[in-house]
Order: C-alpha cells, then structure tokens, then sequence
C-alpha cells in the first residue's frame, strides 16, 4: 500500500480539472464509456437512475465526467449540469436507426441551449461492434453535423464495449480543452 | 526496504498466530476429547453464527478431504458426513445429533455456492425478444402490475408508465439479463399488493408537509418551481434492476450468508434469493421516504447509503432480512 501510494504522488497531480458532461438518449452507452475509459468493469451496468459521477485521469488532466440518466423523469433536470461544461460529450447508438430521428433532434435541441453556447461537441458514433452500426460518415449526415457553425465539433466512431476509438475521443477532448485555455 | 521489512513482519506473524491456531486446536482436542467441528456444534446454537464457523474452520482445515467438502455436489454430502466423522475417530452412535447438525450445515454452504452458480448463469442470459418464453414473462409482469390496464402493442409508451425508460424495455435489462425480469416479476405476482403499492407510490411524489418556515426559505418563483415538480417518485423497474444489482452483489460477496443461513433450514435457493430481493424492494421504497430527497437526482447517495445500511445489519450473525420468512427454528436443535 505504501508502495502504491507514493507512485500516485509521483505521478503529479493534474494541472487542470474538467467537467465533462455526458448526454444522449437511453441506452446509448453513456455509463459504459466512462467506465471503459477507467478500465473498470463493464458486465454489469444498470440503467443509470439519477447520475454518475467517474474522475479520469488523462494527459494531465483530470476529467471529471458526469453522466446522466436519460428518463422522462430526469429530464427537467438535464438544465441544471449545464452550467461550467468544458466539454460536451454526446452519445449514440449508430446501429439503433429506428431513433436517428429522435436522437438528432434531442442534439439539436442541446446545442440551441444558452448555456451550452460555443462549448465543443464530441459525437461518439458507438456500438460499431454491431454488425448493422453505420457509418460515423452516414450519422453525421444524417444528423446534419455540418450545419454546426458556433464551435467546434467531432464525430468520433467508437465501441464502448471493447474500448475501441475511445481513447481517440478522449484524445480529442484533450486537445480541444487545451486550444480553449490558450 | 522499511515496506520490505513491514511486510516480511506480516508474514512471520500470519504464520506464528497460524501455528499458535494449531497449537490451540491441539490442545483443546486433548482437553476436551471433541475436534474443533465438535466445539463449534455444541458451543453455537444452530443457523448462521454456527455455519459460517463451521464454514471457516472447513475451509481453514489441513485435511484435503474437510477443504474440499465445502464444494462437495449435494447429493454427495450424506458420504461426506460419514467420510469425516471416520476421519475425526467420531462415534456415531455416542453422538448421533453430530452428523445431522453438520449435514444442515453443510447443505447450507454447498447450497449458497450453488446459489451463486444459479443466480448467476440467470444473470448472463440476456433478454432475447425472440424467446417467446421470455416474452411471455414481460407481459406476465405488466400484467401482475397493471391488472386493470390492458397493454396496447408489445412495442408502446406505457411500459414507461411501469417505469421502464422506452416503449421497449429490452434494454434496459442490460448487466443484469434474465435476473432482473425473475424479480420484478417474481414481486409483482408473489407480493402482488406490495408491489403495486410501491409502483403506485413512485408514481404518485407524496404530498410534502410544509411548514411556513419552509416557505420562507424558498423564493416566490422557487417555490413554484418545487410544487410543479413531480419528480420526486422514481422509476419502478429500473430502481428494480438497481436493487437486483444491489442483491446480487450482496449474495456474490458473501454478506447474504446472515441472512441464508439464518433462514433457509437446508440450501438456499433462487426463490430465497427472490424473497430477499422483494424485502430489499419494500426497505428501499421505506428508505427512499424517509430519507425525503429532493428529486430523483439523489438516488446514487440514497443507495448507496441503503446498501451500507444493509450490509451493517448483516454483520450481526443473528440478522434475517426477512422476518417473516424465519424459518430457522425449524433447524435441527441440538
């Protein structure tokens, strides 16, 4: 234990907290890609009632994620996690297509939010895993992605479930933080 | 080097404590002319304090034939007794009450593995809506909840209204499989009342008493907003699977022995496992008013304190989550 604990301190602490906010419709994989990124088991999510909270650690920064349930209930509250966003992350399932539709509205609704205003959007296209996902290319069109002029914005194919294109997010995350602060 | 040091010290006492154990053991066998299986029989009365020391001292044992007995088949465990009792030079006609205490026992720790085994084969398998006995016991629970109100279309808005997030709750099933359809099911038809008491009541946020003190801590629009608020019920089925979670991992680390071995007389089983999961259900709606939280947002701390709460109780050996399932005075005395 002792051993452990002075490598942590080692490690340096993180120059930079921050707050990601995680969204998107039920089932999307919003608790999973967190905890993937955690490397943390994932065989046994429930649907998240309420809020998660993951703390990650990466290139010096430390990501503070909240994740957040997507019942009708939780709606109204979605508002109050707004506020001191740095990062939007935004997810979806790409093989389920019955709710594009649905989904893309719930996006574009997000981003007409005032206090959403200019914080970048990071889309993970996930379940690629599937067979019947599509294409990150077809989802942002679909989703009319390139009609987003007032930030920056990512459309980031990915598989929570085996991890694949995730750190590629998070490396996007980074990044982007980074070029705010500058 | 000072860890190296610190931790070559825990090992020198780990076995130094192990060969005083023994030395103990030694000793009282010559006193008392009983083997440490003996002891605890006729010093422990019977249910989980006596089998969970029966269970350690097993598994703690140097005889290959008492470590393995603990994961013996069921139907194997008659012999086992015998094999032991040869093995400990125990007359069975002096003590004739031995061998029954510790076949209990013993159906009890064989049966909590077993347990687990089960639960957990059920857990793995995930909701398939092309099984159609699958899909038979999702429309079974809509209608044990719902006996009134006939579902429209396989694929609608109302399973929300039972507290499922979308208008198909295969989904939502997810880490928990087949495990959280057995409960919510088994508790919506076996404790019928119960169950549509606490759906109805996660639907319906109770009326808030409100002092004028409270009034005036709140602005005029605040307190409008708090009024307009109906969130302040849950969702029936996910907070379901949630707590199918919660017992899950209660059985699987072992804090469910209390409650197992105080009341299941032989070994426990899924439908054990099911009561349990209804207790945790009403103790948790219990909790969750009680602890009055402001919205629906709160309820990983509320859990989480539920879950402490729980695993407090038991640490008391004599702990039975269901009292009115009890059954340990059907255990043989001895």
């Amino acid at each position: 234990m002792g051993l452990l604990s002075i490598l942590r301190k080692l490690k340096s602490a993180p120059d930079q907290e921050v707050r990601i906010l995680l969204l998107g419709l039920d089932n999307a994989g919003k608790t999973t890609l967190p905890k993937q990124l955690a490397s943390e088991d994932i065989s046994h999510i429930t649907p998240t009632q309420g809020f998660n909270i993951k703390s990650v650690q990466s290139q010096g920064f430390k990501l503070n994620v909240w994740d957040i349930g997507r019942q009708r209930k939780i709606r109204p509250y979605w508002r109050n996690y707004f506020e001191n966003t740095g990062i939007l992350i935004y997810v979806m399932d790409s093989a389920d297509r019955k709710r594009f539709e649905e989904t893309g509205q719930e996006l574009a609704e997000l981003l007409e939010e005032e206090k959403l205003s200019c914080v970048p959007v990071l889309i993970f296209a996930d379940k690629q895993d599937l067979l019947t996902a599509g294409p990150a290319s077809e989802i942002a069109e679909g989703l009319n992605l390139r009609t987003i002029r007032d930030r920056v914005w990512q459309i980031q194919s990915c598989s929570a479930l085996t991890g694949e294109g995730v750190q590629d997010g998070t490396n996007w995350v980074c990044k982007n933080v980074n070029a705010k602060k500058k | 080097m000072k860890h190296f040091l610190r931790m070559l010290f825990q090992v020198c006492l780990y076995f130094y404590c192990k060969f005083l154990w023994r030395c103990l053991k030694f000793v009282m066998r010559k006193l008392t002319g009983r083997c440490e299986l003996q002891r605890i029989c006729y010093n422990t009365k019977p249910g989980a304090s006596r089998t969970m020391k029966i269970e350690t001292s097993l598994r703690d044992s140097k005889s290959k034939l008492l470590q393995t007995s603990v994961s013996v088949h069921p139907d194997a465990i008659e012999k086992t007794i015998e094999d032991i009792m040869e093995l400990k030079k125990i007359n069975p006609d002096i003590n004739p009450q031995l061998g029954i205490s510790l076949q209990a026992c013993l159906l009890q720790i064989v049966g909590y593995r077993n347990l687990i085994a089960d639960v957990e084969k059920l857990r793995r398998e995930p909701y398939d809506s092309d099984n159609p006995q699958h899909e038979e016991m999702l429309l079974k629970l809509w209608k044990f909840l719902k006996p009134n109100t006939p579902l429209e279309s396989r694929i609608s808005k109302q399973w929300c209204e039972i507290g499922f997030q979308g208008d198909d709750p295969k989904t939502d099933f997810r880490g928990m499989g087949l495990l959280g359809l057995y409960n919510l099911q088994y508790f919506a038809e076996r404790d019928a009342a119960a169950a549509q008491q606490v759906l109805s009541d996660s639907l319906h946020p109770k009326c808030r008493d409100i002092t004028k003190e409270e009034i005036s801590k709140f602005s005029k629009a605040e307190w409008e907003k708090k009024r307009m608020d109906k969130a302040i019920g849950y969702s029936f089925a996910i907070v379901g699977i949630n707590i199918t979670d919660l017992a899950y991992n209660l059985l699987v680390s072992g804090a469910l022995k209390t409650h197992f071995y105080n009341i299941a007389p032989e070994a426990p089983t899924l439908s054990h496992f099911q009561q349990t999961f209804c207790y945790l259900m009403h103790e948790f709606h219990k909790f969750w008013i009680e602890e009055d939280p402001m919205d629906i947002m709160e309820f990983n701390r509320v859990r989480e304190k539920f879950r402490k709460r729980i695993i407090r109780q038991l640490q008391n050996p004599d702990m039975a989550l269901c009292p009115h399932f009890a059954a340990s005075e059907g255990l043989i005395n001895m």
